[in-house]
């Protein structure tokens, strides 16, 4: 585009420095730029009733109607281990994270799990 | 002399046979692995000996195999959903109008 201007215009004697000036221009105009958003910060309450969701849709627990933070996978919700890591599978999914085996282990309680929810900066 | 598998490396393994039987594409082979995991996983809740445990495990290692690779397979042969599944994703995200 440019160089087509100038070759229009421009005398003889200009058109063969052009060339280099035209691309000095274009490079600076083409210095990448990056806009970093801010993480996109889930919250403790909202990690909460979307955990809670996906326990009301595991339907192998019995009692769904007073789940809390406290609520503990294995007393209050009668999980056993395996159940514990289908449900956690499910929350995995929910949240597209990975939590570590050893992590996942020590995750008792509602509590617990949201908690290192929302200390993930990967969750969506 | 085979040697039994700690707590954490089964459940690292039953986690495995959950995350990929849902990778299945096809309803009815996704619901019936994860039933297969479960109950497999299940009837051996009670093994105490050392080589019974490291038995099961090793053939559920075996297993894994298997159904890693026809997970993959599944996913090279699509189907249209069932009426049964969901269309939309399974996020439970609470939707903005609270409906």
């Amino acid at each position: 585009m440019f160089r087509s201007v100038l070759r229009t215009n421009a005398p003889m004697a200009l058109r063969r420095a052009a060339p280099i000036a035209v691309r000095v221009n274009a490079a600076r105009f083409m210095m990448p730029t990056r806009n970093y958003s801010a993480a996109n910060k889930l919250t403790n309450d909202a990690v909460q009733t979307r955990v809670l969701s996906v326990i009301q849709a595991f339907n192998k627990t019995n009692s769904v109607a007073d789940v809390s933070a406290k609520t503990s996978f294995h007393q209050d919700l009668g999980l056993d281990s395996l159940d514990t890591v289908e449900l956690l599978v499910a929350i995995e999914e929910e949240f597209e994270i990975e939590i570590p085996d050893k992590v996942a282990d020590e995750l008792k309680t509602v509590g617990e799990t949201v908690e290192y929810i929302a200390s993930n900066p990967e969750a969506l | 002399m085979a040697v039994a598998p700690t707590r954490l490396q089964v459940l690292a393994l039953y986690k495995q046979f959950i995350k990929n039987s849902k990778q299945f594409n096809n309803y009815n082979f996704r619901e019936y692995f994860l039933r297969r995991s479960r109950e497999s996983f299940r009837a051996n809740v009670a093994l105490q000996k050392p080589e019974e445990v490291a038995r099961a495990f090793a053939d559920a290692k075996e297993e894994l195999g298997v159904l890693k690779r026809q997970a993959i397979i599944s996913q090279m042969y699509t189907f249209d959903k069932l009426v049964v599944e969901p269309l939309d994703s399974q996020k439970h995200t609470p939707s903005p109008t609270g409906v």
